[in-house]
């Protein structure tokens, strides 16, 4: 049972001095919680082997797994996606140049990433329609100096990864993706995993595979699964010899035991959400000025994420919104906000005039999803959706 | 000096089976039991808190910040990554001195970082930082920081170099990626210069798989890192040139709480093969191990020994092949010097630097043997009673390998 505190008028919020909606948070992570028999099965994999890590079996196992799912010849796993998108920046960039061309309007860390690489952020539009970067967004800023396109998927469907494709073919130009929220999905039914040169994805605790925290690529480019496996291990070709600059961005065998664990879950899982998502289809029905952002059912898809759009008929601005939805302890967070572009950072980046990033940014809001959150949940957050809406006027009294 | 006429059976002449059916590792690879595992497992996945600065991370910050004495401890996932996030924390720019005989990350970390390496030779006798070297190269070449090493157990001997350092207005870090659990003058590693990176990898005394801690006793500091960190186990925000993701999961705190507690046990079981590795090769000439140097307490958890060819009658090299024959797995530890691997044997900062004699005569005479928790007692009389084989048979296993070659 979930204990929800009913709120009769507006005093009764949160904000206001009321109870909490919910006794524990919902969030917009996955946390998505694996079988433990079959995780302690795999650990046992790597106690006899005597390996936590150095390409232990499970590493080996997860690889191969991950690779055999996207249908490509390679994946490398990292530490991280974020190490992961940063040694492949760096490799998959044009020599002697240095611009990144990426949205704007997408994870608040991806230019830090691009100064990792030693790359300058060039930031992009998207399209108001499916918030992603497209073949026409990018064009424009491509010039002597860019080195790379980074394709990033929104959180909800998939960016033309095919025409960007095109583009980058075109132009002679390496294009990456950041598949991070599209582990699942398939694009004109083709799976993620092959488009571009490569892509990188999440194994962190809030993704579809939670291996705890890391990160893997995938690629049929056998030269750069190879360069980049040497590289997240210092760089060693062999015991002795180093060859190029390398690091530290290996995955451990606890978190490989973690990640096959969900990857053996994974169709239930995506029923599981699937679930979710049509409960928020049903309460999200009709409620005034919240329009929720649909899957594209024709492509397979994760229906993971949830995210919704505060129109015009909403009556209270999204920044007090997310005051009122987090102070009810439900965790919900702007989608994204401020875009990259309007942010001040310590390296060097492009500026750029982005419309539509503009128009978007401050209308978009992730709701809570994933493992910790039942429909009983979402019932309860639609209900105080409208409940905010039909007080939104002693709202914006009591908070202006 | 005879050899037996008998022809030696040996591994590496290839007329008998390795000593060893399966490989001996070098590393430490110390594991909880599989009892102890599960139940911390278990109530990781009751908990659903899988990382973003959990409660096992933040009791094994304030569990590392307690033993080593210093007001922060921050765990991050690996030491290479905790030092290029202390290298940006510092705001240094330019040239940093740091010596060629270290594990090759040091010397990485310090390019991620944005920075020039400038090598500083070692002492052949400590195989540590060579403090006079240093003093000169200080005073006739401007840098912005030194990353001194802890090497094998021992110690660099923080204390002297801070102050050569802070009487030059210069900050010192150390890479004490081998040093937990060591004590310099009663003091433990860790609060030593602005900051100290431990590593808390498979092949460490404490072990989280993969893992790196940094202890600091600079508040600013702290925050800086655990901005760079993530958002996440961030006390205060403060302004940072770019965050780094290098958070810690709960798996991997779990794993190193659970090696903390046996982290008494472990020190002891580290210190009798060390000392017995000692006594059984005293009397052999050629070999001589190494004493953790610069240190009160030592966590013995490497055992590392120098070859003398023309005593011992085989180069370290032919050595380590004829280990490996038998499924030792020697390590040769650092061969080749940072200095001349690359990208580091071609950067301008290292052109017209001082030659670096000592690391490289060095990195041809050491080798690192296992010690930890894949080797007994039995083992270990195994291995010395062949080094002493390898030794009485040296110009045979010597013309076969040449031949071989």
């Amino acid at each position: 049972m979930i204990a929800v505190q009913a709120k009769r008028q507006a005093t009764d919020l949160a904000i206001l001095g009321g109870s909490a909606l919910f006794d524990r948070p919902r969030s917009t992570s996955n946390l998505v919680r694996p079988d433990i028999e079959t995780f302690l099965a795999y650990s046992r994999q790597f106690f006899e082997a005597g390996q936590l890590t150095n390409g232990g079996p499970l590493v080996t196992e997860l690889e191969r797994r991950l690779a055999e799912f996207h249908r490509v010849e390679h994946c490398v796993s990292f530490s991280s996606g974020f190490w992961a998108l940063a040694l492949t920046m760096q490799h998959l960039a044009l020599p002697g140049r240095r611009e990144v061309i990426m949205p704007s309007l997408t994870y608040r860390r991806m230019a830090d990433i691009a100064a990792w690489a030693g790359l300058t952020a060039r930031f992009c539009d998207v399209d108001r329609r499916s918030l992603a970067l497209t073949p026409e967004t990018v064009a424009p800023h491509i010039g002597p100096d860019t080195a790379l396109i980074l394709g990033v998927h929104p959180v909800i469907n998939c960016c033309d990864a095919p025409g960007l494709e095109q583009l980058a073919d075109r132009h002679e130009i390496p294009l990456l993706f950041d598949s991070v929220e599209s582990v699942y999905e398939t694009i004109d039914g083709r799976k993620t995993g092959s488009f571009g040169q490569a892509e990188c994805f999440s194994l962190h605790a809030s993704k579809l595979i939670n291996g705890f925290e890391g990160g893997y690529l995938t690629t049929n480019n056998t030269a750069l699964a190879t360069h980049l496996s040497y590289r997240r291990a210092f760089g060693f070709t062999s015991q002795d010899t180093v060859s190029d600059l390398g690091t530290n961005a290996k995955l451990n065998e606890m978190h490989a035991a973690m990640a096959l664990s969900g990857l053996d879950d994974i169709a239930d899982q995506v029923e599981r959400n699937r679930e979710r998502y049509r409960a928020y289809q049903r309460a999200f029905r009709n409620i005034d000025g919240i329009r929720l952002l649909p899957f594209d059912e024709n492509e397979r898809c994760s229906f993971k994420n949830i995210v919704i759009e505060l129109t015009e008929a909403w009556p209270i601005e999204r920044i007090r919104t997310l005051e009122i939805l987090n102070a009810e302890r439900i965790l919900a967070r702007a989608y994204y906000d401020p875009p990259l572009h309007r942010k001040k950072t310590a390296y060097p980046t492009i500026p750029a005039s982005l419309p539509n990033t503009d128009y978007l940014s401050p209308r978009f809001v992730l709701m809570p999803c994933g493992h910790l959150v039942d429909t009983n949940d979402i019932q309860a957050i639609a209900d105080l959706m409208r409940f905010i809406s039909e007080n939104a006027a002693t709202i914006n009294r009591e908070r202006g | 000096m005879h050899e037996d006429s008998a022809a030696p059976r040996l591994a590496v002449l290839g007329n008998r089976p390795p000593a060893f059916s399966s490989p001996l590792p070098v590393g430490q690879l110390n594991f909880p039991s599989w009892e102890k595992y599960e139940q911390n497992f278990r109530a990781i996945f009751e908990r659903q808190y899988y990382t973003n600065q959990g409660p096992l991370t933040e009791e094994l910050e304030a569990k590392l910040a307690d033993r080593l004495g210093t007001r922060h401890a921050i765990c991050v996932t690996n030491a290479t990554l905790g030092l290029i996030m202390t290298a940006q924390a510092l705001g240094i720019e330019g040239k940093v001195i740091l010596p060629p005989f270290t594990f090759i990350a040091s010397a990485q970390s310090l390019l991620w970082a944005g920075l020039s390496p400038v090598f500083c030779d070692i002492d052949p006798a400590t195989h540590h930082l060579d403090p006079t070297r240093l003093t000169e190269l200080l005073d006739r070449n401007p840098v912005s920081a030194v990353l001194a090493v802890n090497l094998w157990g021992g110690s660099c001997n923080p204390p002297l170099l801070t102050d050569i350092c802070k009487a030059r207005h210069i900050p010192i870090y150390f890479d004490s990626a081998q040093a937990f659990g060591c004590k310099v003058a009663g003091r433990p590693v860790g609060g030593f210069g602005e900051a100290e990176v431990f590593s808390l990898h498979a092949t460490k005394i404490l072990s989280a798989g993969e893992g790196g801690c940094i202890s600091t006793n600079n508040d600013e500091l702290a925050e800086k890192l655990r901005n760079i960190r993530s958002s996440y186990g961030v006390r205060r925000p403060v302004e940072v040139t770019k965050t780094a993701n290098g958070r810690m999961s709960e798996a991997q705190a779990a794993m190193a709480l659970m090696n903390l507690e046996d982290f008494d046990d472990l020190a002891a079981r580290n210190r009798n093969q060390h000392e017995q590795y000692r006594k059984q090769l005293a009397d052999l000439p050629g070999i001589r191990v190494i004493e953790p140097h610069g240190v009160d307490v030592s966590n013995y958890q490497y055992l590392i020994c120098e070859i003398d060819p023309p005593s011992f009658g085989l180069d370290r090299n032919t050595l380590h092949q004829a280990l490996r024959a038998e499924n030792i797995l020697a390590r040769r530890y650092f061969s080749p010097g940072a200095h001349r691997c690359p990208p580091f044997d071609t950067l301008p900062s290292a052109a017209g630097q001082d030659a670096l004699l000592a690391t490289d005569a060095l990195s041809q005479r050491v080798l690192q043997l296992p010690l930890g928790a894949r080797v007994d007692s039995t083992a270990i009389e195994t291995i010395c009673a062949l080094l002493c084989e390898f030794h009485r048979h040296a110009p045979r296993i010597a013309a076969h390998c040449k031949d071989a070659r």
